[in-house]
């Protein structure tokens, strides 16, 4: 960490959101490593740095960018404020390391010369034979947010590995995040290859909007962005919405024991998911939260679960082994045989009824998404792939993180209480909340912020650029190369959080305390980021805001902590089992 | 090639469904001028509603058009065809920063309130400034006529500028 010394930078504000001027002696936080010789030149200063684990800082290069934009209208300002950072920026040296003085010197060095870009053979990672070995042998497919934070202590942000018979470069630091993600084009891509678009060719399926590309992708992308992102037309959705929760809270009514018990809420979770993402493509309801749960509900939960165990699996075998163990796929596309099933017959039913609907003579419009994709030129066979992917992402999604938020309030009681008192006072004597009330309440948007910044239901995320080349970090990352985003990471990581593992909504509130905004993205980032997020988010706010109305949370006398782990998606390994006392 | 012919075909489809691409690749020869043209469903407003708008874009130019009450600065942009590289690419859905503007102190104070989601999708935008808003929020009035909008510098500007 770089630290100020001088009362000159009392004056200058870093960060725009940052409303307080700067005191001397706070940090600035972290400037990219690959930014340095850029700062340091237009500094003209070689700083000298504290031990922190990377050691230069994020803020100061959108400062520095800031101010080279407002030199074309002020260059005075930019002089003076050159001699203020020189003057400033006397850095105190109490731990300096051996590396840290080798990084000062390089510093220097580099901001002689240009850095030469290294190739992608130069790129540090652990060999075919060992990354395996961790993958098959030690869990690691379970622990693969586990092993993004060894990634980085033993490579540094960035290193590469093959993932079965695709190698993939880690990318581990927000501001090489971002990098990435701004070089994505006009259709940008996910993966290239992947066991999910097999399986739809191999079914002769159409690909939805998790597995299109190109113009294919961008049609039904602006098609259902219009009714599922946009501000006015997510609020619409809170009725629906809030009906689905009314349910959720009868059933966890019914099943608490005696002493309140509600063992598994992840299971209710998954129920509320599912209907909360019907009720939003068909405007009807399937019954996920009654008595009695219809089979086929249940069915297909399990087969969302499966089908996520296999994509891994699947993709992190070569193909020999496919020929020795033809297991995996077969359970994998059993479960989405099951999937696409299980939507077109939802669809169909609900087309049916609406094809009666118009026989008597009534007029029909739909406000559901299934309804928004049917009335268009669009084939059917796409409409069922888009409506099955749509349904299986709106489950371990809600599921999870609804799962992560309660486990968390029940463990800070403090933070329950102040969320509570929030909700009461927002609400002023009414009992179920609107999108218009949720939207001011900052503490419970920063709980389910901080919940998905330790939580990120994807840990990992992926860009594969088609275009061209590009740089990132000092390497050359050829076209095509697939770019694993390692969110879980960044968003561990503690020069960006500090004391990183603990649940602190406050830091999200604190607009002083500011961090790399790209160190916690869980929806992703720009057009090809989730279309469920406003949704998930109205969904996640409705819900938890009523759970605490009704009731007391507290952890289960007799239960333990309980870790993430990977499943394709972040979930919780064990169990999760809660106190429901009434209010 | 027919999905995706019939795909193209949806972009123009009924339901007020509407492609901005296409939008965009549509021309509007001296629609800038006389700000005349709209692609905005509904009603024309009467020349004297209009609302004067001046971007500044990224190579210092300035760019007068004309928009009605109501629209958003991105629908702006995309109505006049204006040339700005990637901007709004996520089309108004909130889901990205690249509509981002930057105005004068005292047309800031007059914007209104800047909602959550949008100050979480600002903190992601390249060269934030104080008075930064993103362009599909901001949405024309009366009091807004004569407003400058300045289109900040890309991260391709930036390297290109390093480089040389």
């Amino acid at each position: 960490m770089v630290h100020l010394l001088s009362s000159d930078w009392t004056h200058l504000r870093l960060s725009p959101r940052l409303r307080a001027p700067i005191q001397p002696g706070r940090s600035l936080g972290r400037i990219c490593i690959h930014d340095w010789p850029r700062i340091s030149k237009f500094l003209g200063l070689s700083a000298r740095v504290r031990g922190a684990r990377r050691p230069f800082i994020n803020r100061a290069s959108s400062w520095a960018n800031k101010n080279e934009f407002r030199s074309a209208s002020g260059h005075r300002f930019m002089v003076s404020a050159r001699k203020m950072l020189q003057q400033a920026l006397r850095v105190s040296c109490r731990s300096a390391s051996p590396l840290v003085k080798w990084m000062e010197r390089w510093a220097e060095c580099a901001s002689a010369r240009p850095q030469a870009v290294k190739p992608l053979g130069d790129m540090p990672g652990p060999s075919v034979a060992s990354f395996a070995w961790d993958l098959f042998a030690k869990r690691g497919l379970s622990r693969l947010h586990e092993l993004q934070l060894e990634g980085v202590r033993r490579y540094g942000p960035m290193w590469k590995a093959s993932f079965g018979p695709i190698l993939t470069v880690h990318v581990a630091d927000p501001a090489l995040i971002e990098q990435v993600l701004r070089k994505e084009g006009q259709h940008p891509m996910r993966s290239d290859l992947s066991s999910w678009k097999d399986y739809r060719r191999l079914r002769g399926h159409h690909y939805g909007l998790l597995t299109s590309e190109g113009e294919e992708w961008q049609s039904i992308r602006s098609l259902l962005g219009k009714h599922m992102l946009r501000p006015k037309a997510v609020e619409a959705y809170d009725q629906t919405l809030n009906s689905v929760v009314d349910d959720l809270i009868t059933k966890l009514r019914l099943r608490r024991s005696s002493q309140g018990l509600v063992t598994d809420i992840a299971s209710e979770f998954y129920r509320f998911g599912l209907e909360g993402v019907s009720s939003v493509l068909f405007e009807s309801r399937i019954g996920c939260l009654d008595k009695i749960v219809p089979e086929e509900t249940e069915r297909f939960i399990q087969c969302i679960n499966t089908m996520f165990v296999m994509t891994l699996l699947t993709m992190a075998m070569p193909s020999w082994m496919h020929q020795l163990f033809p297991k995996p796929w077969n359970v994998f596309c059993q479960c989405w045989d099951y999937m696409f099933d299980f939507a077109k017959g939802h669809i169909d039913q609900r087309m049916a009824a609406e094809a009666e609907k118009i026989a008597r003579g009534e007029e029909v419009e739909g406000r559901y998404l299934t309804y928004f994709l049917s009335r268009t030129s669009l084939p059917m066979k796409t409409v069922y792939s888009n409506v099955t992917e749509l349904l299986l992402a709106g489950v371990d999604t809600i599921s999870s993180t609804l799962s992560w938020s309660l486990y968390e309030l029940s463990r800070h009681q403090a933070v329950q209480a102040s969320l509570r008192e929030e909700v009461l006072s927002v609400l002023g004597g009414r009992r179920v909340p609107t999108a218009a009330d949720v939207a001011q309440m900052p503490l419970l948007k920063a709980t389910i912020k901080e919940v998905l910044r330790l939580y990120p239901v994807i840990p990992a995320n992926a860009r594969v650029i088609t275009e061209r080349d590009i740089q990132v970090g000092g390497y050359l990352i050829p076209k095509n190369t697939l770019i694993t985003l390692c969110h879980y990471a960044t968003s561990r990581d503690p020069a960006v959080f500090p004391r990183p593992d603990e649940f602190l909504p406050q830091r999200w509130l604190n607009k002083e305390q500011s961090h790399h905004p790209y160190a916690s993205v869980p929806f992703g980032v720009g057009k090809r980021s989730c279309i469920g997020r406003r949704i998930a988010e109205l969904e996640l706010y409705l819900a938890v805001a009523r759970i605490l109305l009704e009731f007391d949370i507290k952890p289960d006398p007799e239960g333990i902590s309980v870790k993430p782990m990977t499943r394709t998606l972040l979930v919780p390994e064990n169990v999760i089992n809660l106190q429901f006392t009434e209010r | 090639m027919a999905l995706v012919a019939a795909l193209r075909r949806l972009s123009h489809a009924s339901l007020g469904f509407y492609s901005w691409r296409a939008a965009a690749a549509t021309p509007t020869f001296g629609a800038w001028i006389t700000g005349q043209r709209s692609f905005t469903v509904g009603s024309q407003p009467l020349r004297s509603d209009k609302v004067t708008v001046h971007f500044i874009n990224r190579d210092g130019d300035k760019i007068t058009v004309k928009g009605s009450p109501g629209e958003s600065l991105l629908d702006v942009v995309i109505n006049e065809d204006l040339d700005i590289d990637g901007f709004g690419a996520c089309e108004g859905t909130l889901a990205c920063s690249t509509c981002h503007l930057i105005f004068e102190d005292d047309v800031f104070k007059k914007l209104g309130r800047i909602t959550d989601e949008e100050m979480d999708m600002l903190d992601l935008a390249y060269g934030l400034t104080d008075t930064s808003r993103l362009g599909c929020q901001v949405c024309l009035s009366k009091s807004l006529d004569g407003l400058v909008a300045k289109v900040p510098e890309s991260v391709a500007d930036a390297r290109q500028s390093q480089d040389g």
